[in-house]
C-alpha cells in the first residue's frame, strides 16, 4: 500500500552532532533542548533543519522535563494516536497547576468528539465561503488606511486586525464597537513583554467572553456556532457540559485562530516584499499560484510550533522508551520540513505542486479553522497585490518563538 | 485505479480527519461534506480514466496520508 509508515532505522545523534550544536547555538539542542531559549527564536529554522534531520526524539531537562519529536512519521504517529498520547493533560509542557483546561483542545473523546461534532459544521468549507466578501471588505478597510501613506507596520496595521476582525465579525457577532478591545486584548493578553499586562489583558478577554456567552443565552437565537456553545453538548455519560467548558470552548476558538494567522500572513508578506519574481507570479496567475502559495507559506512559516501530549502508558516511540506520564510534543513546524516527505524543504518555492504539511496538526485535534485561515489569507494577498503590487522591506521583521512562533513588527513601504 | 480513504478507528484514528485538502487541491476528484471530511471515506472507489493524476495529486497532499492508492 502507498504512504505507509516506512520502517525506519532511528539512530540518536552523534558526538560530532553534539559538539557542532554547542558551537552553532551554545547548548546540546538534542539532549538538552529548551523552546524558549532565545536561540530558538534567532536561528529557528537552522536548529528545526537539525532537530528534524538528526535526531528522532529530542530531549528537553527543562522543568519537569519533556520530549519533542519532528520527523513526519513520529509526528503523525503520536498526533494520530489519542488513546496512548493524550491531549487531556494540556498542550504546553509544565503546565502551571490549576490553570484550566481549555476545549476541545485539551480534551480526549469521547469529551472531544461530542464538542467537535457540533462545532465542525460551523468551520466547515460551506459556512466559511459565505463570509468571504465581508473579509475582502474588511481587507480593502486596512488597505485604504494605509495606502496614501505609502508605509506601513504591517503587523499592528494590518496582520493583527484582520484574523481578529474575521473572527470576532462573522462568526461571534460581537457589537462592532467591542471589536478593537478584544483585538488589542488577544494580541496584548498573548505576547505583551509586561507580564502583568498580559495578565490583565487576557483577563479581560475571558471575562468579556465569558459574558458575551451569557447575553447570548438569554437572547433570541441566531443559528451560529456561539449558540451552539452556550446551548452545550451532551457528553456520553448523558450529562449536560458544564457552563465552565462552555466558555472554554469559546476562549479556545477565539485564542487558536487570531495570532497564527497573524504570523502566516506578516511572514508571507515580508518574503513577497523580498522575493519579486515570485511575486510577479501571483500577481499575474493568482489561479494557479495562490492555492499553493499559501499551502506554502502555511509549510514554512509555522506558527505552532510544538504542542504536546502526555503518554498514557509506556511506549517506545522513535527507538526511545517512554514512560506513562511522560510529555512528548510534535513539532509540526519540523513535520513540515522532513526532508525524507519534503523535496528540497528548506527551499520557499511557491510553485511547488504537491505541498505536504502539517501546520495545521494532525490526528483528530486538527485545526478547525483551517478554512477560515486559508479564506483570510487568500483576501490578504489577492486585495493587497490588487492595490499595493510593488512594495519592499524597510526594517527587517522581529520574533518571538516558544510553542508558538509570532512577528512582532514589520515595516514596509511602497 | 482504485482510491481507499482510510476512516480510522472512532473516527479519528489514522483515518480522514476532515483537513478538506484533498477536495482543495484535487475537486476534480475528491469531495468533502459540509463538515469538511471526504464523503468517500471508509470506501474504496474506481478512480475514472483521466482523473489519475488528480487522485494521486490529493493522496500527496493528505496531511494524514490515509488515502491509499491501488494502481
Ligand atoms: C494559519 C492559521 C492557523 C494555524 C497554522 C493553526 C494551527 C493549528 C494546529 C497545528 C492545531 C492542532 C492542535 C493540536 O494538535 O493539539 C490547531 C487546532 C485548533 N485550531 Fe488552529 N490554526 C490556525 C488558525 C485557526 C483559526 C482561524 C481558528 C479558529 C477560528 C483555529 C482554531 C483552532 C482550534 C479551536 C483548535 C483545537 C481543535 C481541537 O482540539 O480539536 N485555528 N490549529
Ligand atoms: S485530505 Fe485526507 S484527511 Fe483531509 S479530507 Fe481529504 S482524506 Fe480526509
Amino acid at each position: 500500500m502507498a504512504f505507509k509508515a516506512q520502517e525506519t532505522e532511528y539512530t540518536q545523534p552523534t558526538q560530532a552532532d553534539v559538539d557542532e550544536s554547542i558551537r552553532k547555538y551554545g547548548r546540546d539542542i538534542y539532549n538538552d533542548f529548551d523552546l524558549d531559549a532565545p536561540v530558538f527564536n534567532d536561528q529557528h529554522f537552522e536548529i528545526l533543519d537539525d532537530l528534524v534531520e538528526k535526531c528522532p526524539v529530542v530531549h528537553s531537562t527543562v522543568g519537569k522535563g519533556y520530549y519533542l519529536v519532528s520527523q513526519n512519521t513520529l509526528v503523525r504517529e503520536v498526533g494520530q494516536n489519542w488513546r496512548t498520547f493524550s491531549a487531556a493533560g494540556g498542550y504546553m509542557p509544565n503546565r502551571p497547576d490549576g490553570l484550566p483546561f481549555l476545549y476541545p483542545e485539551e480534551s480526549d473523546p469521547p469529551v472531544h468528539t461530542s464538542w467537535r461534532q457540533e462545532l465542525n459544521p460551523f468551520m466547515g468549507p460551506k459556512v466559511i465561503k459565505g463570509y468571504e466578501e465581508q473579509i475582502r471588505e474588511d481587507a480593502n478597510i486596512l488597505i485604504d488606511a494605509i495606502i496614501d501613506k505609502g508605509k506601513c507596520e504591517f503587523v499592528s496595521e494590518f496582520a493583527a486586525v484582520l484574523p481578529g476582525w474575521a473572527f470576532f465579525k462573522n462568526v461571534l457577532g460581537v457589537p462592532v464597537e467591542d471589536l478593537d478591545k478584544l483585538v488589542d486584548g488577544v494580541e496584548s493578553g498573548t505576547f505583551s513583554p509586561d507580564l502583568d499586562e498580559r495578565g490583565r489583558k487576557m483577563g479581560f478577554v475571558f471575562q468579556y467572553l465569558g459574558d458575551y456567552l451569557k447575553k447570548r443565552s438569554e437572547e433570541p437565537p441566531r443559528g451560529d456556532m456561539v449558540d451552539m456553545i452556550a446551548e452545550g453538548v451532551t457528553y456520553e455519560d448523558g450529562s449536560k457540559s458544564p457552563w465552565e467548558h462552555r466558555v472554554s470552548v469559546l476562549v479556545d476558538m477565539t485564542f487558536g485562530g487570531i495570532a497564527t494567522t497573524t504570523y502566516v500572513m506578516a511572514s508571507a508578506i515580508n518574503w513577497l516584499a523580498e522575493n519579486p519574481e515570485q511575486r510577479k507570479l501571483l500577481v499575474d496567475d493568482p489561479e494557479t499560484y495562490m492555492p499553493r502559495a499559501i499551502e506554502e507559506f502555511a509549510r514554512v512559516f509555522a506558527p505552532v510550533v510544538a504542542l504536546g501530549r502526555t503518554c498514557t502508558r509506556d511506549v517506545e516511540l522513535g527507538g526511545r522508551q517512554l514512560k506513562e506520564g511522560d510529555f512528548v510534543m510534535m513539532v509540526y513546524a519540523g513535520a513540515s520540513r522532513d526532508p525524507r516527505v519534503v523535496d528540497e524543504a528548506k527551499t520557499i518555492d511557491i510553485t511547488r505542486e504537491t505541498v505536504l504539511h502539517s501546520a495545521f496538526g494532525v490526528g483528530i485535534h486538527r485545526c478547525i479553522g483551517s478554512n477560515l485561515a486559508r479564506l483570510e489569507l487568500r483576501a490578504t494577498f489577492e486585495e493587497l497585490l490588487r492595490r499595493i503590487p510593488e512594495f519592499h522591506v524597510v526594517e527587517p521583521p522581529t520574533h518571538v518563538s516558544g510553542f508558538l512562533r509570532s512577528m512582532r513588527t514589520l515595516k514596509i513601504a511602497w | 485505479m482504485k482510491v481507499h480513504i482510510e476512516v480510522g478507528v472512532d473516527g479519528g484514528q489514522q483515518g480522514c480527519t476532515g483537513h478538506g485538502r484533498c477536495a482543495m487541491m484535487a475537486g476534480e476528484f475528491y469531495e468533502v461534506d459540509d463538515d469538511g471530511y471526504a464523503i468517500h471515506r471508509g470506501e474504496t472507489v474506481d478512480v475514472p480514466a483521466g482523473l489519475e493524476d488528480a487522485a494521486r495529486y490529493g493522496a500527496g497532499v493528505c496531511p494524514e496520508r490515509v488515502i491509499q492508492i491501488e494502481e
